[in-house]
């Protein structure tokens, strides 16, 4: 398992490169699109990006205002269900790809629980509206004791 | 533009909700990657160098374990940055990167010691709540705006 915990990185020009920045973009439920055609839209904007496509939508790299430009672009196709998130690693980094590492990687159980209410997250942005939420709160002693003495009764009977 | 701090720092929801009203959200992959790109580390972020528990002590006391420090000396930059706070408390375990029960506290403590706006939110966990909870965020995102301009 060493291998594991310290892969060995061959690291290219651009990976040591401080202005080359990458973005993940995720498709919320219910998107418009689909992660291919994402793809497919960012190959033709025709920037220096590279481009993986992922289950979760795609990933890209390049330098910042590149990226920065094709996600402006690439949120028009459907603006409340696409989120996009930083990530430290470039695409495809044995450190974090999930291909050389024997299990998900660090950031997908983050990612996993956050996609649970993403959905919501892209409705309330679609239709946006106000909302009250009745706060919980503890039951009265009284309440209880009446509660109590009525669960005694009945299983006296 | 305002940088924003949120909490948990890696929050694909955090995040992207600040940057559609154009705002900089303060996230931990930004510092992550600054150790990946130095080519004085070899297998980031497994390897931190002598000088990360030595720049935690600007948050944390020498008694503080060292692995607190550690990962202060990652986020303590953040919360130094922050203009404003964004904080979502009561989430559910493995929701956030932290990995350190004290290095959350301590993070949660610094903000609200900061003197910054902060917005104090609940994890929501149904439809209802998670409307209240992006009303709430683009509310206090809307009110940074008019701060700033005034």
């Amino acid at each position: 398992m060493s291998e594991n915990l310290c892969p060995k990185v061959n690291m290219g020009n651009e990976d040591w490169d401080p202005e080359v920045i990458t973005r993940m973009i995720i498709l919320g439920p219910g998107a418009r699109v689909s992660e291919s055609e994402i793809v497919g839209e960012f190959h033709m904007l025709g920037l220096p990006l590279t481009i993986k496509n992922t289950c979760y939508g795609s990933m890209i790299s390049g330098k910042k205002d590149d990226v920065l430009k094709a996600i402006e672009e690439i949120r028009k196709l459907d603006p409340p269900h696409i989120f996009t998130k930083e990530r430290g690693f470039a695409p495809g980094d044995p450190r974090r790809c999930r291909g050389h590492r024997f299990g998900p990687r660090e950031g997908f159980h983050q990612m996993e629980k956050e996609y649970t209410i993403l959905g919501y997250v892209a409705e309330a942005l679609e239709n946006p509206k106000e909302v009250t939420v009745e706060e919980k709160k503890p039951v009265k002693v009284d309440d209880f004791k009446e509660i109590m003495n009525e669960c005694l009764e009945k299983n006296k009977l | 533009m305002v940088k924003v701090a949120i909490y948990p720092p890696n929050s694909l929801i955090l995040a992207d909700l600040i940057e559609r009203k154009g705002h900089t959200p303060l996230v931990l992959q930004k510092q992550i990657r600054q150790k990946i790109k130095d080519p004085e580390i070899d297998s980031p972020p497994m390897n931190i160098t002598e000088e990360d528990p030595i720049k935690g002590l600007k948050y944390a006391a020498i008694e503080v374990p060292s692995g607190v420090r550690g990962r202060m000396s990652i986020i303590g930059p953040l919360i130094d940055d922050a203009e404003a706070a964004i904080i979502v408390d009561g989430a559910p375990f493995g929701f956030g990167c932290i990995g350190c029960a004290r290095t959350n506290e301590l993070s949660i403590f610094l903000l609200r010691n900061r003197d910054i706006p902060v917005l104090e939110l609940k994890y929501p966990t149904n439809q209802d709540e998670t409307y209240v909870m992006v009303n709430e965020i683009n509310e206090f995102i809307d009110s940074l705006e008019e701060t700033e301009g005034e």
